[in-house]
C-alpha cells in the first residue's frame, strides 16, 4: 500500500485547508439559512391596509361594504375633496381610496358598475382589497339574483364565513423547505472546493518531472497504482461526506433523521461525490502547477456552484441560465435536493424524478473520467 | 546482461534509433556516451519498458523486457536525468516510498533506506523537504531513492548534470562502489571526462547508432591520433611549418594565433622530437603541452565533429 500511503500523507499535510474549508461551509450555510428563513417569513405576514372610504350614495351596499372591509381593514371615513384625499395618499395616512358615487347601489347591481379606487402605485397589499371588494360585491350580486333584498343580501355575505383554505404541506414543514435542505444545497460547493484542490495538489505531485517514468519502471503495477490512488481518494471523499452527514444530524436532529428523504439526501450526497472525485481526478491530471491548481479549482468550484443553484435558489433562475446548468453535474444534484427537500415522503414519480437526477450525475461522472483518460493518453502520445 | 538487437524507435518522420546494438555484461560499468539528442535516453527509456519501439529485440538478465515484466522491473534501480522526488515528502519519507514500490517488508525496508541515506551522505538532512536542498544533494537523494532496494542493474541518466563539483565526484566515487558492491551499472552522460574516469567499457553514440564500442584503450587505438603537442610559437612561415609536417609520425599540423598544434599517430618521444626540430630551426617557443587521445578526439575522428556539438 505504498502509493496510498504517499496518497495520506500528502492528505494529512493539507489537513489545515480542509479544516479551514469546512469551517468556512458550516458558517456560511448556517447564515445562509438564517437569513433566507427570516426573507420567506416576512413575506407571508398578513397586513392591515389604512383605506379611506368615502360614501356619496349612503345605500344599504355601500354600507356594507364599508362594514365588510371594516373586518379585514382600519377604515377611514373621509369627504369627497379630492385634494385632502390626494393629500392623505401622498403621506401615507391612506394607502387606499374607496369612493362610492350616488347611485351606485343600483348601477352596480343592474349595470355591473364597479368601484372607484385610487391607490399607492406599486404596493402589493392593495390587490388583496381589490380582491375583498370584488369577492363582496359579487357575491351580494348573487345573493341578489336569487331574489335577497339588498339589505339581506349584504347581511348574508357578512354572516357567510370565507372558504378554509388549507394549504398541502407536502414535506411536514409548512410549506417552508427544512433546515437541513439548506446545508445539503451547498455540499457540491464543499466536496468540490475541497477534493479538486488536495486531490488536485496530489495528483499533480505524482504526474510532475519524472515521477511518473519512475513510478512506470517500478515493480508495482500500473494497475495497482490507480487503485491504491483510487482507494486514498474515496477515504478523503467519504471521510469528508461523512463528517458533513455527522454534523448535519447534530445540527437538525429528529427533524432531519425522521424525515422519509435522509435516504435520499444520503445517496444524492454520495452520487455527488463520485462527481467531485471525477473533477479533481481531471484537475489533477490536466494541471501540474499549483497556482494555476487554485485559479482552476475556484473557477470550477465557484462557477458550478452559481450556475447549478447551490448559491442561488433553482426557483428564481432564469430560464436561460437554468438550461446551460442542465450541462453540468451539480445542476442534477441541485434539482434531486430540491426535489427532497420538497416531499417529505418520497413516492412515485418523485422519486423516479429523484433517482434520474442521481443517475445523471453517475454519466456526468463517468463521462469526465472517460475523458481525462484519453486527454491525458493523447497528451503522452 | 543487456542484449539489444537491431532496435529501431522512430518518432513520427525522425529516427531516434537506428538499428542500435548493444550488449552490456554483468559486472560491468557501461556507458553510453553522445551528444545531446544521439539517442541515449531513448534507449534507456526503451530498456526500462517506458517507451515502445518500432522494431527489435531488448533483453534484460535473459529474458525479453515488456511493461508487464515485473520479475525484471524489481531487480532495476533508475536514477533519471530530472530530479523525480515529492517536494511534500521529506529526504527519508521520499526514500521509504520509492524503496517501498520493490520492498514490502517493513523492516526490512527502513534497513535499506537507512543504509541508502549513508550511501550518499544525507544523514543530517533526513527531516528536510526537497525544496530546501542545493543541487548537488537533490541529485544525491534522487540517487539514493533509485538504488535503496539493492538492484542488481542500475541505470543512471545523466545523474551529474548541473552538479557542483564536489557532488559530482561523490557521485562518481558512489556509482564505482554500487559497482563494486556487485551492482551492473549503465551509465549516460554528455561529459567524456567522467565516463573516461569510471566506465569500463564504453559505446558511443550518434544520430541513434552505436558508432564504436570497447574499454576506453580500445576506443582511443581505433583513431589515428595518439598524441597532440600544442606549442605557443613565435611567428612561423610556410616553409617551417612544412618542414614540421615532414616529421616522423606527423599527419597533421595547425597554425592559429600563434598557437602550433601538431598531432601525431602513436610514436614515442614526438614531443622531444618536435621541440629539437624548433631549436634547430630557431624558432623561439612558449609553453608546451602535450596530450593523450580523448573520446572526444574518437567521436571526432569518427563523425567529424566535436562531442559537445
Amino acid at each position: 500500500m505504498t502509493v496510498f500511503k504517499a496518497y495520506m500523507k500528502i492528505i494529512k499535510q493539507n489537513r489545515g485547508l480542509i479544516i479551514m474549508y469546512l469551517a468556512i461551509f458550516m458558517l456560511i450555510t448556517i447564515m445562509i439559512q438564517s437569513v433566507t428563513k427570516t426573507q420567506e417569513s416576512d413575506g407571508y405576514k398578513a397586513q392591515s391596509v389604512k383605506i379611506g372610504f368615502v360614501d356619496e350614495d349612503g345605500g344599504a351596499l355601500a354600507k356594507g361594504l364599508e362594514e365588510y372591509l371594516g373586518k379585514f381593514h382600519q377604515i377611514i371615513p373621509m369627504e369627497a375633496d379630492k385634494d385632502e384625499l390626494q393629500e392623505n395618499l401622498f403621506y401615507r395616512n391612506i394607502e387606499y381610496i374607496v369612493r362610492i358615487p350616488s347611485g351606485f347601489e343600483k348601477k352596480s347591481l343592474q349595470e355591473n358598475e364597479k368601484v372607484s379606487v385610487t391607490k399607492v402605485p406599486g404596493s402589493y397589499t392593495s390587490f388583496y382589497v381589490d380582491q375583498q371588494i370584488n369577492d363582496f360585491l359579487n357575491n351580494v350580486k348573487t345573493y341578489y339574483a336569487a331574489e335577497y333584498t339588498v339589505a339581506e343580501a349584504v347581511k348574508a355575505v357578512m354572516e357567510k364565513e370565507g372558504p378554509e383554505v388549507k394549504m398541502l404541506d407536502t414535506n411536514g414543514n409548512a410549506g417552508e423547505a427544512p433546515g437541513y435542505a439548506y446545508y445539503y444545497r451547498f455540499i457540491p460547493y464543499l466536496l468540490l472546493s475541497i477534493l479538486c484542490y488536495v486531490l488536485g495538489n496530489i495528483l499533480s505531485a505524482f504526474h510532475k518531472g519524472d515521477i511518473p517514468k519512475r513510478m512506470q519502471a517500478s515493480a508495482v503495477s500500473g494497475r495497482r497504482q490507480n487503485m491504491e490512488a483510487l482507494l486514498a481518494a474515496m477515504v478523503l471523499g467519504i471521510a469528508l461526506l461523512g463528517i458533513c452527514i455527522v454534523v448535519s444530524i447534530l445540527l437538525y436532529g429528529k427533524p432531519l433523521v425522521q424525515s422519509g428523504g435522509l435516504m435520499y439526501y444520503l445517496l444524492n450526497s454520495l452520487t455527488m461525490l463520485f462527481v467531485a472525485l471525477s473533477i479533481s481526478y481531471m484537475v489533477g491530471l490536466l494541471t501540474h502547477n499549483t497556482s494555476a491548481l487554485n485559479g482552476i479549482v475556484n473557477t470550477i468550484s465557484l462557477g458550478m456552484c452559481f450556475l447549478c443553484g447551490v448559491f442561488v435558489p433553482l426557483d428564481i433562475m432564469s430560464k436561460g441560465v437554468k438550461t446551460v446548468a442542465q450541462f453540468l453535474p451539480v445542476y442534477w444534484y441541485e434539482k434531486a435536493n430540491d426535489r427532497i427537500s420538497e416531499f417529505g415522503n418520497i413516492t412515485g414519480t418523485v422519486r423516479i424524478e429523484i433517482l434520474q437526477a442521481i443517475g445523471i450525475q453517475l454519466v456526468f461522472a463517468v463521462a469526465i473520467v472517460s475523458i481525462s483518460i484519453v486527454a491525458v493518453k493523447k497528451k503522452r502520445g | 546482461m543487456i542484449q539489444i538487437e537491431n532496435l529501431v524507435k522512430r518518432y513520427g518522420g525522425l529516427v531516434a534509433l537506428d538499428h542500435l546494438n548493444l550488449n552490456v555484461k554483468e559486472g560491468e560499468i557501461f556507458g553510453l556516451l553522445g551528444p545531446n539528442g544521439s539517442g541515449k535516453t531513448t534507449a534507456i527509456n526503451c530498456m526500462l519498458a517506458l517507451l515502445k519501439y518500432d522494431k527489435g529485440i531488448i533483453k534484460i538478465f535473459g529474458e525479453e523486457m515488456s511493461p508487464d515484466n515485473y520479475d525484471i522491473k524489481k531487480q532495476i534501480g533508475i536514477v533519471l536525468q530530472n530530479v523525480a522526488v515529492f517536494d511534500e515528502l521529506t529526504v527519508y519519507e521520499n526514500i521509504d516510498y520509492f524503496c517501498g514500490l520493490y520492498v514490502k517488508d517493513k523492516k526490512e525496508r527502513r534497513k535499506l533506506v537507512e543504509e541508502a541515506i549513508q550511501f550518499v551522505g544525507l544523514e543530517e538532512y533526513t527531516k528536510m523537504r526537497p525544496k530546501k536542498l542545493s543541487g548537488g544533494l537533490l541529485r544525491r537523494l534522487n540517487i539514493a531513492c533509485g538504488i535503496a532496494h539493492k538492484p542488481r542493474l542500475i541505470i543512471l541518466d545523466e545523474p551529474t548534470v548541473a552538479v557542483d563539483p564536489q557532488s559530482r565526484n561523490r557521485i562518481l566515487e558512489g556509482i564505482q562502489k554500487l559497482n563494486r558492491e556487485g551492482s551492473t551499472i549503465i551509465y549516460t552522460s554528455h561529459y567524456m571526462e567522467e565516463v573516461e574516469q569510471i566506465c569500463t567499457r564504453i559505446a558511443i553514440m550518434d544520430h541513434g547508432r552505436s558508432i564504436a564500442v570497447g574499454t576506453k584503450e580500445e576506443l582511443k587505438s581505433m583513431i589515428k591520433t595518439g598524441e597532440t603537442v600544442t606549442i605557443e610559437a613565435a611567428v612561423l612561415d610556410m616553409e617551417q611549418l612544412k618542414n614540421i609536417r615532414l616529421l616522423p609520425h606527423v599527419f597533421d599540423v595547425k597554425y592559429e594565433e600563434q598557437v602550433l598544434t601538431v598531432r601525431c599517430t602513436g610514436g614515442k618521444h614526438n614531443l622531444i622530437r618536435i621541440l629539437n626540430h624548433l631549436q634547430e630551426e630557431g624558432i623561439s617557443f612558449g609553453r608546451v603541452f602535450s596530450e593523450l587521445p580523448t573520446l572526444n578526439d574518437v567521436f571526432l575522428e569518427i563523425t567529424g565533429k566535436e562531442l559537445r556539438d
